[in-house]
């Protein structure tokens, strides 16, 4: 009888982990070093879903977090700001500063995604609490 | 007389020897079945305890996780007390046979 509540509840957390690195890359489209503090613009962060069956009961499966990924692949966004500390000293992209390529409307049509499938879980997990009360209507 | 055997709640008279139901039988008891009901609840209770505990002590636990672990709770405790009350009614209703 709970199974449908677990699989709704682990999409809620997977849905607010995926939130959190939206959050991250919001934050971060203007950073230009790395953790290790060495300058590189940051890597967007994305979040990888995979079917948990071990959540759920009679073949339906639970979702959670496979990975959080980092975009190495993704190509640098060059600003001419020849004053900023971290613009780059020589070559072509002289007097250029290299901003992660993170568009912020993508960005925020991911967050408006991740909320409104937070919304249709939290619908599901009330469909579900009510079907259980209705049951209890057999015996009353 | 065997029939009414398994609603027979033990520990209100010492039952005579042939309407007892069987040991290992199969036969559940009245008694046995609000126990696992009671039993089901209360794991269920503790573990959305556990949970609040958790989340209150500043553990990275999900907001979500604890409000389900809450809300399986009291859907087991609802229906553990209707079942509860259905065997109650049971047993009243054969009390008040006149023998």
């Amino acid at each position: 009888m709970f199974s449908a509540l677990d699989i709704s509840t682990s999409a809620l957390v997977a849905q607010r982990t995926r939130m959190t690195a939206i959050a991250g890359n919001i934050a971060n489209v203007t950073t230009t070093h790395n953790e290790a503090g060495e300058p590189q613009p940051y890597q967007p962060r994305y979040v990888v879903f995979q079917a948990d069956p071990g959540v759920g009961a009679h073949g339906a499966a639970g979702v959670r977090v496979a990975a959080v990924k980092a975009d190495t692949e993704v190509q640098p966004r060059y600003k001419y700001e020849p004053g900023h500390p971290d613009a780059i000293r020589e070559g072509p992209w002289k007097g250029y500063v290299a901003y992660p390529d993170i568009n912020i409307m993508t960005e925020f049509t991911d967050a408006l995604e991740a909320a409104r499938a937070y919304e249709a879980n939290l619908g599901a997990i009330e469909v579900t609490k009510d079907m259980a009360q209705q049951t209890l209507r057999i015996l009353a | 007389m065997n029939a009414i055997g398994p609603m027979r709640p033990t520990g209100i008279a010492p039952p005579a020897a042939g309407l007892q139901a069987k040991p290992g039988g199969g036969a559940e008891g009245f008694k046995d079945i609000l126990l696992q009901s009671v039993r089901e609840a209360n794991a269920l209770q503790q573990e959305a305890d556990a949970a609040v505990e958790r989340m209150a002590a500043g553990e990275d636990v999900t907001t979500a996780e604890v409000l389900t672990a809450v809300q399986k709770a009291d859907i087991a405790f609802k229906l553990m007390m209707q079942i509860r009350n259905k065997l109650v009614q049971a047993y009243q209703e054969l009390q008040a046979v006149r023998v």
